[in-house]
């Protein structure tokens, strides 16, 4: 074969070099026209909320009303959209507060419509949740009906005695209000469902002429995902408004608290359909300081940020932020195969494991991942004698795997490791398919090859975990995911090293003993 | 390590990423490895050509069949199961005789006919093909030791691996098996790799479990200095090997028959590289010569010819 001796250069690296400059010089545009950042940190607190709205349609036309969020001092609105599909979309603020109407002439089966937010909390923006200078009127005494009356003339009494301003009182109030014991807080709870207590307690709380109302909104938490709106009571005492909490009476606001809507309203309502429903979630974005600075002034997104991950939905990001992991996993596994030669079970079990591993912590992983492996094993050597089908057998492993994951979760909640109900995050199909190669190898190769794969298997599943656990690396990959032409570049290295494994310098080495 | 590394190179030692990158995936054909990879088809192939290879006695598709299994073993005392698409020597059954009913191993140990077709539906089942593809299992004529090999076989039948580089054979060794390798005369199953000079046929050192073996290590004699049987008509059967599969890059399985003489068991390819270590000598030199040649002889017979005096100094 000349052309292997020549000096031109080979396809393959030509290509290499292209792709790695094609994914340079994309991140390169994005830290320099959106300033993303390059580090994990850097970063300045930018939210994303979005609202998914469901509902099923009755075959017939349909109209669903949803309340956008209201301006709130301290928060920035920096950009907000709407994913409508195939219905109509029409903004008003014709009656005092912005509304997004969603219309069709005809709608069957389950639908969903996202309006998505992006929010920038402003230095004080939480300290501040409502800091309105207007002063609201004092509410008229509502008329309550008997036995309601006198009960609700009983708590106020109580509360007004034991306080010493509006404040305390409304804590007061809201904390007798829920201690369940009370004679008349039980006639005062029938009164009306659970779901309106919020609205009960402004009405109470006007009964002693006390400027009240509900409010609605999200933490801005990444852990807030697929919730329904927190709702809260907010209390003016003539000169400002507070938070309390409508179960405790404790004052102040949800942590990091962004207010959707103020006032007893539904924030969806439609009576065109069926279960409705809407649902927010909250993620956060990264976005550099100084771009954020230009965006916050200018409220308006560059055409470029529509290619990065963040315009996806938020779950679907979340998914995103795990996927793009593999690929690193991939590499590792690339790389000890031909690089270093360890023997592994299956080819990208390793990455499997280690994505696991991410979630239960590695030594825990590493634990839980050992005891299944053994007592799976165990079991298999007794399912030998019964000589059964192959594919049957491994839907028996299957079963006794599961089962035996059930029961290590149930003994560790019982001796208190919480971290041993992790182990349904194991991939189960492929603990079972690695313990029957692992009792195949056992028969077939002896201990000896069955414990050097399955060190090696752990070997790259705790390389693969750091990888894919290295802060830096799972930045760059979620916010360039260009770089994945990079890891493409290292995979076709790979596949082209043709020099020696690692574990063939061990393995040959007795054929140069005597060399010089 | 970086040491051992260069000297490596500088032996011409092939590695596994070296074998796959510069010869099997440049040599080999993707369309011919069918042939290869089931041995039934390279059976057949052999056997249209003239080529001698041990009897099939019949061929397993379906767990239904497993009911005729007694039926095919019928008269056969002497028989071996095999996977069609195996690969390294797995799930090879060699049965020695038949004693009250019971089918006795190489080792001694005896087994009923339910473990046979137990162990017939889990070949089946493709536990031994390569990714686990359902596959076929072949019971067919087990090999009688030739009587000159037979002092070094431990209960089982040697076979020579040549390995055949563009029809030319470039390295051979004997492969004998051991206590460790239950009979089987794979290497990695703990069988004793000895090495052949290729111009005289006689065996050099041996390599068991990737070290260099003077002795076998059941019987404790010397390796070397064995003349290999028919050495020039291995060499030639090698080479027809070629043109029945058009793999550039391969390695050949002979086994010697007492009755029969040399009959292909098969053939690989992608063949291992231990054959390097029972040679003490890198591959790279003699591959390189056989690329260095203007012109490689059309006949096998040449080709063989040629093999005997290329490698004289490598």
């Amino acid at each position: 074969m000349p052309n292997r001796k020549s000096f031109a250069i080979p396809p393959v690296v030509l290509l290499g070099l292209l792709l790695t400059a094609l994914a340079l010089l994309i991140m390169f545009m994005k830290v320099q026209k959106l300033h993303m950042p390059l580090l994990p940190g850097e970063e300045s607190e930018l939210w994303t909320v979005e609202a998914r709205i469901d509902f099923t349609g009755r075959r017939g036309p349909a109209r669903v009303n949803f309340r956008l969020p209201e301006e709130t001092e301290g928060f920035a609105r920096l950009d907000e959209n709407f994913v409508s599909r195939s219905f109509g979309l029409s903004q008003s603020d014709a009656a005092g507060y912005r509304e997004a109407t969603w219309t069709r002439r005809r709608v069957e089966g389950d639908q969903a419509l996202f309006y998505r937010v992006q929010v920038y909390p402003g230095p004080e923006a939480f300290a501040s949740v409502s800091n309105s200078d207007e002063v609201p009127v004092f509410p008229e005494v509502p008329d309550y009906p008997e036995p309601l009356a006198s009960a609700i003339a009983d708590v106020l009494e109580t509360a007004r005695s034991e306080s010493a301003d509006i404040f305390s009182f409304a804590n007061h109030l809201i904390a007798t209000l829920n201690n369940t014991e009370d004679e008349n807080v039980k006639v005062i709870r029938d009164a009306r469902p659970s779901a309106e207590w919020e609205q009960l307690l402004t009405e109470i709380l006007a009964g002693a002429r006390i400027p009240s109302r509900v409010i609605y909104g999200v933490s801005l938490r990444e852990d807030f995902l697929e919730q329904p709106l927190i709702t809260w009571i907010e209390v003016n005492n003539g000169q400002r408004w507070r938070g309390f909490d409508p179960q405790t009476g404790a004052i102040g606001y949800p942590d990091r608290f962004y207010p959707w809507i103020r006032g007893q309203a539904d924030v969806i309502e439609s009576d065109t359909v069926r279960n409705l429903d809407v649902n927010f979630s909250v993620s956060k974005v990264s976005v550099a300081q100084e771009a954020l600075a230009q965006r916050v002034e200018s409220r308006l997104l560059t055409g470029l940020m529509n290619f990065t991950l963040y315009s996806l939905p938020i779950p679907t990001q979340e998914v995103y932020k795990v996927l793009l992991l593999v690929p690193l996993g991939a590499l590792v596994v690339a790389f000890m195969r031909v690089v270093v030669g360890l023997p592994t079970f299956g080819t990208f079990t390793p990455i499997l494991i280690a994505l696991a591993f991410r979630e239960t912590e590695l030594g825990w992983g590493l634990l839980l991942f050992v005891l299944i492996l053994f007592s799976g094993w165990l079991v298999r050597i007794a399912l030998a004698n019964l000589h059964l089908l192959l594919v049957p057998r491994l839907a028996c492993m299957l079963v006794v795997v599961i089962g035996l994951m059930v029961i290590m979760s149930l003994l560790s909640e019982r001796l208190g490791f919480t971290q041993g109900l992790s182990i349904a995050l194991f991939p189960m199909v492929i603990l079972t398919m690695t313990i029957e190669r692992m009792s195949i190898v056992w028969e077939e190769h002896g201990a000896g090859q069955t414990i050097k794969e399955t060190i090696g298997t752990m070997l790259v599943a705790i390389a693969g975990y750091y990888v894919m656990n290295h802060p830096m690396l799972v930045h760059l990959l979620f916010n360039f995911p260009e770089l994945l032409l990079v890891i493409l570049t290292l995979c076709l290295a790979f596949g082209s090293y043709s020099g020696y494994r690692l574990s063939e310098i061990l393995r040959f080495r007795d054929l140069v003993k005597g060399d010089k | 390590m970086l040491g051992t590394w260069l000297r490596l190179r500088k032996k011409g030692v092939v590695g596994l990423n070296g074998r796959n990158h510069e010869y099997v995936m440049r040599y080999n054909k993707r369309k011919s490895y069918p042939l290869v990879d089931d041995k039934l088809r390279t059976k057949k192939l052999a056997l249209e050509a003239g080529i001698a290879v041990p009897k099939l006695y019949g061929v397993v598709s379906t767990q239904h069949d497993l009911t005729k299994l007694d039926e095919i073993l019928g008269k056969h005392h002497q028989f071996v199961i095999k996977p069609a698409h195996g690969s390294g020597g797995e799930g090879v059954l060699v049965i020695d005789g038949v004693r009250r009913e019971l089918f006795v191993k190489t080792d001694g140990r005896a087994l009923s006919l339910e473990d046979i077709k137990y162990h017939a539906s889990n070949i089946l089942s493709g536990i031994y093909s390569l990714g686990g593809i359902p596959d076929q299992a072949m019971i067919e004529y087990r090999v009688c030791t030739d009587t000159t090999l037979a002092p070094v076989s431990y209960r089982g039948v040697p076979d020579i691996r040549v390995l055949v580089f563009k029809g030319v054979p470039a390295m051979a060794m004997i492969r004998l098996p051991t206590r460790d390798s239950d009979g089987k005369a794979n290497l990695h199953q703990g069988a004793v790799g000895v090495g052949i000079n290729m111009t005289t046929g006689i065996t050099t050192n041996g390599v068991w479990q990737n070290h260099v073996v003077t002795e076998h290590p059941d019987f404790g004699v010397p390796l070397a200095g064995l003349q290999i049987p028919a050495w020039e008509k291995m060499l030639e059967l090698g080479a027809l090997c070629y043109d029945l599969t058009n793999l550039g890059y391969m390695g050949v399985d002979i086994v010697l028959d007492q009755n029969l003489g040399p009959l292909i068991l098969e053939i690989n390819a992608r063949p291992g590289l231990a054959i390097q270590i029972a040679n003490q000598s890198g591959l790279q030199g003699r591959l390189d010569k056989v690329e260095a040649l203007g012109e490689i002889p059309a006949s096998a017979k040449e080709r063989a010819q040629l093999a005997l005096t290329l490698f004289t100094n490598s």
